[in-house]
Formats: C-alpha cells, sequence, structure tokens
C-alpha cells in the first residue's frame, strides 16, 4: 500500500529541483529534499487547498558511527484521506544547521527546540531559541541524543536562569505556578500574566521530568524494551506499549494474529474508559460538585480492579509483547467482563443525567477555555482535545491497527472548543468503548496470541507505527541498530502537541477556571517530557 | 434531587470493597514507627513527583476516591508542604527536580517523615543510571519509609498506612 500517490506527484512537479530522492519507508513515502528547500516545501504541503498538511512529528536521527550524517524527518497527515506523507532531509559531516520551518508551521515549535536540546543542531530563523528540555543549569554542550553522549554522564550543574515572555503595562503583574501543585499531580511551571482578573499571557514551562527516556531505549535490545514503553506515561501503559510494539513487528515482518489483535484492542479500549471515566470525574471536581467525582472514582476503582483481575496489573501492563499479547483471557472471563460493562454503563448513564441536570455545573463548563478550530488546526492539536475543536482525527478509522479495520468505531466530533465539548467528547466515547468491548467478546477469533519474527532488521532500518490512545495519536519511530540493538526510539505522547495549545485555549480566562481548563485538557507530564 | 438520593441510596457504602493489600516488601523498622507516633491519629501527606512515569500518582489518587476513603483513618493530603507531616516522594529525582523536591523537604515543618513510593523513588527503577535522574530519594534526603512496587497498589499502601499507626485492624478490609 503507498499512501498519498496523487500528493506525491504533485510535490514533486512542484519542486523538481529541490527533490533528490522519493522512496518508500513500510508504504509511507517519503521525499528527500535538500535542506535550503525544506521551507518552502513545507510551507507548500501545509497551506496548498489539496493536500492541507498538517506536521504530525517531526524527528532527527544521529547516523553516526555508521555515517557521518544527521538526518531530519518531517511527518505530515494530509487533510483529504488522512494519508502520511514524509519529507527528509540531510546534514553531512561538520553541518549543524538547517532552516527552521516554524515561520510557516507554528506546529513545529517546540520539536525544533528539542532539536537543539537533544542533538545541538540550531534550527536558523526560529523565532524562539530559549531551552526546551535542558534546563539552564544543565551545562553548555550537553546534547544528550548525540550518539557519543554516554547514557549516563553526570551532569554537573551551572548557573542560569529561564527568560519569561513578560508584558508590561500599568496593573500587569506575573503568577507563577508550580513547578510543585497542590493536588496530587505531575510537576510543571505555569507563567500567569494578569491585570485584574483575565489571563492576559499563559506560558508553560515543562521538561522538570524530563528522564532521559529516549537514551535509556537506545540502551536496550529490540525485543526488551516493552517495559521501558510501558512507562513512558504510566496512565497509558498499553497505549504506548502498543505503539511500540507495533514498530517492532514491522521491522521484523510478524504477522500479528487477529486474536491477538482483537485482544489488544480490548485493552486499549479498558484503559480508556478507565482514564476518560477518571477525567469526567475530575472535571466535576475542579466545578466543585464533589458528588460525580465520588461516584466516578468508585467507577474507575472498579475498572483497576477488574484490570488487575484480568491481568494482574491495575494499569494492564505485560499485556502485549513484541509479536502480540502475552496473556490470553477465557470465554468465562470475557463474559464477566460484559456482564460488568453493562452495569457500568447504566450506572455511569444516571450520573451523565445527574451532571447535566446541574445548571450550576454546565455553566462553568460553557464557553470556558475555548480552543478554536483556527488555533487547533494551526497547532496541529490531536485526539481528545482536537476532536472537542473540530479536527476529525482519529487513528482507530483513519489508519485503523489491531482489529479497528473490522470494528469500525464511530468517531466523536463537536465544534465548540470549550470545557464542556470535551467533557462531551469523553462521555461520548465511554459508550463506544464499551461497544467495541462487546464488539470484541462477538468476534474474538481464535487462534495463537504470539507470533514469531520473519527476519531480524538491517542496522538502519526503521518504522513509523501510530496508535490512538486515550488522550490521542502516540507515535512511535523505532529504527534498528547492531545486533538487534535499538539505534534510536523517537516517542510521541500526544500531551507534547497538546500543551503548547492549552497557553491559547486560557486567554482571555480568569486565572481560577485555569484549572478546570488543565483538567479538561488533561494532559501528560512524564509522556511530554520523557 | 430525587435522582441523586436514588443513586445515593442505590450505590450505597462501597467503602473497602478491595483485595487484602499484600503485607509491605520492606520492613518497616521501629525507628521509623517511633517517628510516626505523633501522626497516630492525624497525619497530613504532601506527595512530591521527581520524575514518576504518574502511575504511582494515580495510586495515591485513588486511595483518596470511596473505596480507599484514606481519611477515614485520619490521613489528609495538604497542598502545601508547609503543612505537611508526611512527604510521600515518587519519581527517580531527575537533575530537573532535585532542587524542587530539596526545597520541599526544608519547606516542611518539623518533625516529618519521608515515604519512598514506588521502586522509582526507592531505587530509581528502570531509569537507573540515566543522565537525566539523581536519585534516588534517600540520596538526597532522608527517607524513613520505602514502598516497593511499579506500582504500590493502594491497598498495599494503605497497609503500611496502617503500619504507621500501629493500626492492626485496618491494613486490609
Ligand atoms: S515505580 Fe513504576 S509506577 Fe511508579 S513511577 Fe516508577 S515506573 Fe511509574
Amino acid at each position: 500500500m503507498i499512501d498519498a500517490r496523487p500528493a506525491v506527484e504533485q510535490v514533486q512537479a512542484a519542486f523538481t529541483q529541490a527533490i533528490t530522492e522519493v522512496c518508500a519507508v513500510h508504504g509511507v513515502p517519503m521525499l528527500r529534499v535538500k535542506k535550503q528547500d525544506l521551507p518552502t516545501v513545507a510551507h507548500f504541503l501545509h497551506t496548498n487547498p489539496g493536500l492541507r498538511g498538517s506536521l504530525s512529528l517531526l524527528w532527527a536521527v544521529d547516523h553516526r558511527p555508521r555515517e557521518a550524517r544527521y538526518e531530519l524527518c518531517y511527518l505530515f497527515t494530509l487533510a483529504e484521506r488522512k494519508d502520511w506523507l514524509l519529507l527528509a532531509t540531510d546534514l553531512h559531516g561538520d553541518e549543524r544547521e538547517f532552516p527552521s520551518i516554524t515561520p510557516h508551521l507554528h506546529a513545529a515549535k517546540w520539536y525544533e527546540r528539542e532539536i537543539r536540546d537533544l542533538f545541538g543542531l540550531v534550527p536558523i530563523g526560529h523565532p524562539d531559541l530559549r531551552r526546551l528540555v535542558r534546563h539552564e543549569h544543565w551545562p553548555k554542550g550537553s546534547h544528550p541524543l548525540k550518539r557519543d553522549f554516554p547514557w549516563d554522564r553526570v551532569l554537573g550543574r551551572v548557573q542560569g536562569e529561564y527568560a519569561f515572555r513578560k508584558i508590561h503595562g500599568e496593573g500587569v503583574f506575573e503568577v507563577p505556578v508550580g513547578p510543585i501543585h497542590a493536588g496530587i499531580i505531575e510537576p510543571g511551571h505555569f507563567r500567569f500574566s494578569v491585570a485584574g482578573e483575565p489571563i492576559m499571557q499563559l506560558e508553560v514551562r515543562h521538561f522538570w521530568k524530563h528522564r532521559g527516556v529516549e537514551k535509556l531505549f537506545e540502551q536496550q535490545q529490540l525485543t526488551e524494551a516493552v517495559p521501558l514503553s510501558e512507562r513512558v506515561s504510566g496512565d497509558t501503559s498499553v497505549g504506548h506499549s502498543l505503539a511500540y510494539c507495533q514498530a517492532v513487528e514491522m521491522l521484523q515482518g510478524v504477522e500479528v494474529s487477529p486474536r491477538a489483535r482483537y485482544l489488544r484492542t480490548l485493552f486499549l479500549e479498558l484503559e480508556r474508559l478507565h482514564n476518560h471515566i477518571g477525567d469526567v470525574g475530575a472535571i466535576c471536581n475542579d466545578t466543585a460538585y464533589a458528588l460525580a467525582h465520588a461516584h466516578c472514582g468508585r467507577m474507575k476503582e472498579q475498572l483497576m480492579q477488574l484490570n488487575d483481575r484480568l491481568t494482574g496489573s491495575r494499569f494492564l501492563r505485560g499485556v502485549n509483547c513484541v509479536g502480540g499479547v502475552a496473556l490470553d483471557l477465557s470465554g468465562l472471563q470475557l463474559a464477566q467482563v460484559e456482564v460488568e460493562l453493562n452495569a457500568l454503563e447504566q450506572d455511569f448513564s444516571d450520573i451523565e443525567k445527574i451532571v447535566f441536570a446541574n445548571a450550576s455545573l454546565t455553566e462553568r463548563l460553557e464557553n470556558t477555555g475555548i480552543l478554536t478550530e483556527g488555533i487547533a488546526w494551526d497547532h496541529a492539536v490531536i485526539g481528545v482535545v482536537g476532536r472537542a475543536s473540530g479536527i476529525d482525527r482519529d487513528l482507530r478509522r483513519d489508519r485503523p491497527f489491531a482489529a479497528y479495520d473490522v470494528l469500525q468505531p464511530r468517531v466523536a466530533l463537536y465544534r465548540y472548543g470549550d470545557v464542556r465539548a470535551r467533557m462531551r467528547v469523553r462521555l461520548d466515547e465511554i459508550h463506544e468503548s464499551i461497544r467495541l468491548i462487546r464488539e470484541v467478546r462477538r468476534g474474538l477469533p481464535l487462534g495463537r496470541l504470539v507470533s514469531r519474527p520473519m527476519h531480524q532488521p538491517q542496522p538502519g532500518a526503521w518504522a513509523l507505527s501510530a496508535v490512538e490512545g486515550w488522550r490521542g495519536e502516540i507515535l512511535y519511530v523505532v529504527m534498528a541498530g547492531d545486533a538487534g540493538r535499538i539505534h534510536r526510539c523517537k516517542v510521541r505522547d500526544p500531551s507534547f502537541v497538546n500543551w503548547p495549545a492549552i497557553q491559547w485555549a486560557a486567554l482571555g480566562n480568569i486565572v481560577p477556571d485555569f484549572p478546570l481548563i488543565n483538567k479538561s485538557f488533561n494532559l501528560s507530564y512524564a509522556g511530554n517530557d520523557l | 434531587m430525587f435522582r441523586i438520593l436514588k443513586k445515593s441510596l442505590q450505590t450505597g457504602s462501597v467503602t473497602g470493597q478491595h483485595p487484602v493489600g499484600a503485607a509491605p516488601s520492606e520492613p518497616i523498622g521501629p525507628e521509623a514507627i517511633e517517628k510516626a507516633k505523633p501522626f497516630r491519629r492525624s497525619m497530613t501527606i504532601r506527595e512530591v513527583d521527581t520524575g514518576s512515569c504518574n502511575a504511582c500518582e494515580m495510586e495515591m489518587n485513588a486511595l483518596a476516591n470511596p473505596v480507599y476513603d484514606v481519611e477515614r483513618f485520619g490521613v489528609h493530603i495538604a497542598a502545601s508542604p508547609r503543612h505537611a507531616d508526611a512527604l510521600v516522594v515518587t519519581g527517580p529525582v531527575t537533575v530537573n527536580m532535585e532542587r524542587a523536591l530539596k526545597d520541599v523537604y526544608k519547606a516542611t515543618a518539623d518533625p516529618k517523615i519521608v515515604i519512598a513510593l514506588g521502586d522509582c523513588a526507592v531505587n530509581c527503577g528502570m531509569f537507573k543510571g540515566s543522565y537525566a535522574v539523581t536519585g534516588p530519594v534517600d540520596r538526597h534526603i532522608p527517607v524513613d519509609v520505602r514502598i516497593s512496587g511499579c506500582p504500590p497498589r493502594p491497598a498495599e499502601i494503605l497497609a503500611v498506612l496502617a503500619k504507621l499507626r500501629q493500626d492492626e485492624s485496618a491494613s486490609g478490609s
């Protein structure tokens, strides 16, 4: 299957001089572009009305020691059929600069800063070259994803301070929040500039939790890194490990059995369920409606106990393995799942009615934290947050994986982009998840659980895999190294894309509404910071 | 209103409806129990995440749900370290969080106890050795109680808290 053939021809025709090579990576077309032409080609892909490409991922690879070359890859999702198209460019020898595409595409902003921090490659023309991942106390020249940077180096500490964007004017003041917050949530820093109550500017300063995950992947064997992928963002253990496994399976030419595909679907939907129900409760809690929070907390707990009984892990850890799934479910277990979920759906519907009958609650949700469709598109926002702002994307439908080609999920879509819309998307998806799990039970085929690899990947071979986790699109790029090791693993949690967008959704709202807006996004800090 | 009442009556009390927590894998020393003595009847916890994968946070949050309802044992979650008797620390201590952890420890009034929650906090877990990690927690601040697990189940956390209260009856239920 080759994606986007007409689009490739269109770009080729428009840029005959700029394109040096056309190839395909596991069915995804890739155009190698001369470095200096990259911004023009990217701009064309993004703005051409027939293409409307949205930047889905931007990553770098250090090919040393095999080749003295850095490679930059740009993944675009085209608007019409959600086809993928890759651009790539090379930096040879001692070249350390590449032209920034951020002036044309907002969505590239954090990616390019990330590449600068982790690889020491400089995006020329980038409007904001402050550090992102490396906080100011990191010594100069420490770029951990360069191949010659030892994974266990002791960093040391220097003096330095991050320069927040300032707004000057009478009555303008700053409210710093974090990194440690009031509730039990992950660390991150928010800097509000306010005049009176309304937020004039919000700056998100993250990466407090940077653990060096991508470098740690490089220390592992392809077949052994599943537990690490489960710990990228603990609440998304299934989503991340599934995306990782799929990438390795592509590299090894593994054909996963239908039974394993169905079970993967079931586990992914169970993960979506307990997280979404928890989020609905948490949103209600931030409007001070403790009753709904208590009920949702009870149901979430019930689901996590169910997970534990089925798999021995409340977070469904250890279910995915390279080649399939590590454990089977009996017919009896599946029947119990269905009985329990039927009761839960009834239970949850009661709470939905109670919640929406409460005007003082819905009042808080409506018109709060609006993320318009235009801004969402500019920033390539995805997942629950995107679908609440009219971005009609869901990988389960657009690029089916696991058993979604057969099961055909219905995609929730709302346009208003406020807290209520984000809650609505979750409510729809809860019911849809339960329906999908019933379908899995009905259609679950017999067969083996784990399939064997056809071959071992050549060093330098790579694959790109995508999973629609409960937050949104999870992307993994896995490149094989020597002797079955990982040469490079790019991890992209949807949070990395959606965090910058929250800065826009908060504008004009009052500071006390920010926790509510933040909850309605509910992004991962661990998955963002890596 | 009627709907809410009906729902509450139908649901009934769910507190304690969970599997019994396994006994703590690491023994709790007599010094820790001695140190926790002032907080036997009421302990206020401040949670500090120093780079966890967030599953440990989720289990801490679960303690507050109606099933575990940790408040019934006099355990509260505080919004500020200034109000805390105990720090519960998760994560392997990242380079970027090291300073914040030390600050929080200093800001917490004495007497206090420190609980390292999860394998990451106890021994850096899977992140051991990484350039971005400087933990585990006890390299930076004194740790009194260690709860291993990845993540530990809420019932196991409850069992440890019960042990600290010297309350044999409430460890499971
Ligand atoms: S101990 Fe395990 S669950 Fe807890 S933060 Fe570490 S990796 Fe996550």
